[in-house]
């Protein structure tokens, strides 16, 4: 059941130009991390107070300049890599869905020139309207102020309609699900 | 600020039928919109279950707007937000003045809103020295440009790359370039020194949640995440009729809105605000929601007009209709373009302003089809039509002179055979189209229908 959500997941984003890979568990995600960062050819990377984000910088070989996820803000608006989890993965849409409060990564997620997401399989829905349950459990107010959706990089079609992927958000989203946490 | 008035369709219309450039643009945007729509929609099974459900939704608020109204501000006020209500424009640019007085802000942001241009919101604001700049792509260009937007989703929609690259050189000095790729990269340096600065940011809503409070802003660029997260007061305007019951009536609109708009299956961002960030550390510490109502009231009030708030501006009744296919969305002189502009316009300006608008449609029913809360657009242009129409506006002598001619006629069939004698041998005398300046009006976008020459009762009878 839940492959069958992570292959969905995986081709529905794939479709709207995020890329999207599947790695055994943290170790494994945190060598991958490590990878994209020389092939992005970044050096400042972002990240988030969750703990298995924490655990992944900790992790990561030296070099390079880390921010917290409260760095000033002109640093963060600069920086490559901003590397948050997401508390919900829709697999009917390729959505990721953040929720402040759970996480402080509503700027890491948005500033840096490329996000990266951990994403544990078990976290994966179906479909919106399972989604929408797990946020407002009760029917009350949602569990989060401010809860983001996100489904692939930033983009724009304002100049003739033509695709430009990256305009004011990430130009690049990356999500490694995570088969055990 | 637009050269175009509602009241002058007609010769605008003419005017934008000549311009080949935006008759080309127009026609390969809504092709493509159409196409990219048909594909979306193709892919989900249950679509028609869908807009009904969204139908019913909409029809359950509207039949009580105000009590949903009143539901959502109890909320997002239990939540932190400061809820303002606005009668009309004028009170809700007010408010908005206000509030960045308060803060003491100059330096201002907005993400894509209808509701603030409806509004003209930026002029109030630049009255005090505090213009917002506009941070979507089309509408930043547009601003640039000093235009008005001239479609719903793409606002920039009837200017070429080319013409975009030499705008950019001569207000930003970049070096020349029509490559979107460059120009939107350009945009995205320019714009990040704005939010990184800004002390105010303004966006619109597109659906807010009288269980919870809570609003949802829908967009592509990042720009609306910006906006909405990093100045220090977050402003919403919202038109009061963009409340939804309950949460989880979201997820069907999130599946309606982005395939009829864009064609896509959900738009890069959805962001969820409930109540500002009180810490301040990731998010706004003030949230205020401007709720407009700007004759919305009165057009809730209205049984049978009532349907038009259902829109969620998606914009595929824009797409779908020939007369917009071909005049684009300036023509119509109003914030409002297309078949929904036809019948909201009207509405909102009341009076003489927009009056002629729901005449400009040939009532092919495209958009009535298209659209995803199923407004039923043609039977609400008819029915503006008529009021238009009432007693004390009277039609042309020509035209009652007409009609008068065709009811006699009607009346017998002696009278009738008369009067398609007279029809024949009328239609051969090319002075009488010229004799008759009403006539020669309407004939100057019409064929006169061609009598037989022969009438079909007399072949029918000489035949055995």
């Amino acid at each position: 059941m839940s492959a069958d959500l992570a292959e969905r997941f995986t081709a529905v984003l794939t479709r709207v130009f995020g890329r999207c890979e599947t790695v055994a568990d943290l170790p494994a995600a945190t060598a991958r991390v490590q990878e994209l960062i020389e092939e992005l050819d970044a050096t400042v990377l972002a990240g988030s107070d969750a703990p298995e984000v924490t655990t992944v910088l900790a992790a990561l070989p030296g070099g390079g300049t880390r921010l917290p996820h409260d760095a000033p803000r002109e640093q963060l608006l600069a920086a490559d890599i901003g590397l948050t989890t997401a508390q919900l993965g829709i697999a009917e849409t390729g959505t990721l869905v953040l929720e402040s409060g759970r996480e402080q990564h509503r700027l890491v997620s948005l500033l840096p020139k490329v996000h990266i997401a951990l994403l544990p399989r078990s976290r994966l829905v179906g479909s919106l309207v399972d989604a929408f349950a797990h946020l407002s459990p009760s029917g009350g107010p949602p569990r989060a102020r401010a809860i983001t959706f996100i489904t692939g990089p930033s983009r724009t079609a304002d100049i003739e309609l033509e695709l430009v992927v990256g305009v004011h958000g990430p130009k690049q989203l990356i999500v490694l699900i995570l088969d055990t946490l | 600020m637009n050269p175009h008035a509602p009241e002058q369709f007609p010769s605008n219309a003419r005017e934008a039928l000549t311009d080949r450039t935006l008759r080309t643009a127009l026609r390969s945007a809504t092709d493509l919109f159409a196409q990219r729509r048909a594909a979306a929609i193709d892919a989900v099974p249950d679509w028609q279950q869908l807009r009904e459900q969204a139908r019913a939704i909409k029809a359950e608020v509207l039949d009580d707007l105000h009590g949903h109204v009143e539901k959502f501000a109890a909320a997002a006020t239990a939540a932190g937000a400061a809820v303002h209500r606005a009668a009309d424009a004028a009170a809700a640019c007010a408010i908005v003045r206000q509030i960045a007085a308060a803060n003491s802000a100059k330096r201002l942001v907005k993400s894509k809103s209808m509701a603030t241009e409806e509004i003209h919101l930026n002029a109030a604001l630049a009255a005090d020295g505090a213009e917002p700049v506009e941070t979507d792509l089309g509408e930043w260009i547009i601003q640039l440009a000093g235009e008005t937007p001239s479609h719903i989703i793409v606002p920039a929609i009837h200017k070429t790359r080319e013409a975009i690259g030499q705008l950019f050189v001569d207000k930003l000095g970049i070096p020349p370039s029509s490559d979107p790729q460059v120009l939107a990269a350009h945009a995205r340096d320019r714009l990040r020194a704005h939010f990184a600065a800004a002390d105010l940011g303004i966006s619109g809503v597109n659906f807010g949640v009288a269980e919870t409070g809570t609003i949802l802003v829908l967009e592509n660029e990042g720009n609306a995440r910006m906006t909405t997260t990093l100045p220090k007061v977050h402003v919403a305007v919202m038109g009061i009729e963009k409340v939804i019951p309950r949460f989880a009536d979201l997820a069907v609109f999130l599946k309606l809105l982005p395939r009829s708009g864009t064609g896509q299956h959900l738009t890069s961002y959805q962001s969820l605000l409930t109540g500002p960030d009180p810490v301040g550390g990731e998010g706004p510490r003030e949230l205020h929601i401007v709720l407009l109502d700007n004759g919305r009231s009165k057009i809730a009030a209205d049984p049978v007009m009532r349907q038009t708030l259902a829109c969620i501006r998606c914009g595929a009744c824009l797409n779908a209709c020939p007369v917009y296919q071909s005049v684009g969305g300036h023509a119509y002189g109003s914030v409002y373009p297309g078949p929904i502009g036809a019948i909201l316009s009207p509405q909102l300006h009341g009076g003489e302003r927009a009056a002629k608008l729901p005449f400009a449609s040939s009532l092919c029913g495209a958009c009535k089809d298209v659209c995803p809360v199923k407004i039923d657009i043609p039977t609400l242009l008819l029915e503006l039509r008529q009021r238009a129409m009432q007693p004390g506006k009277q039609s042309s002598w020509f035209e009652r002179l007409g009609w008068r001619l065709w009811a006699w006629s009607m009346a017998g069939p002696r009278r009738y055979r008369l009067a398609t004698a007279i029809a024949r041998i009328g239609q051969k005398l090319p002075f009488v189209a010229r004799i008759a300046p009403p006539l020669a009006a309407w004939r100057s976008s019409r064929e006169l229908p061609k009598a037989a020459p022969r009438p079909f009762r007399s072949t029918f009878r000489s035949e055995p």
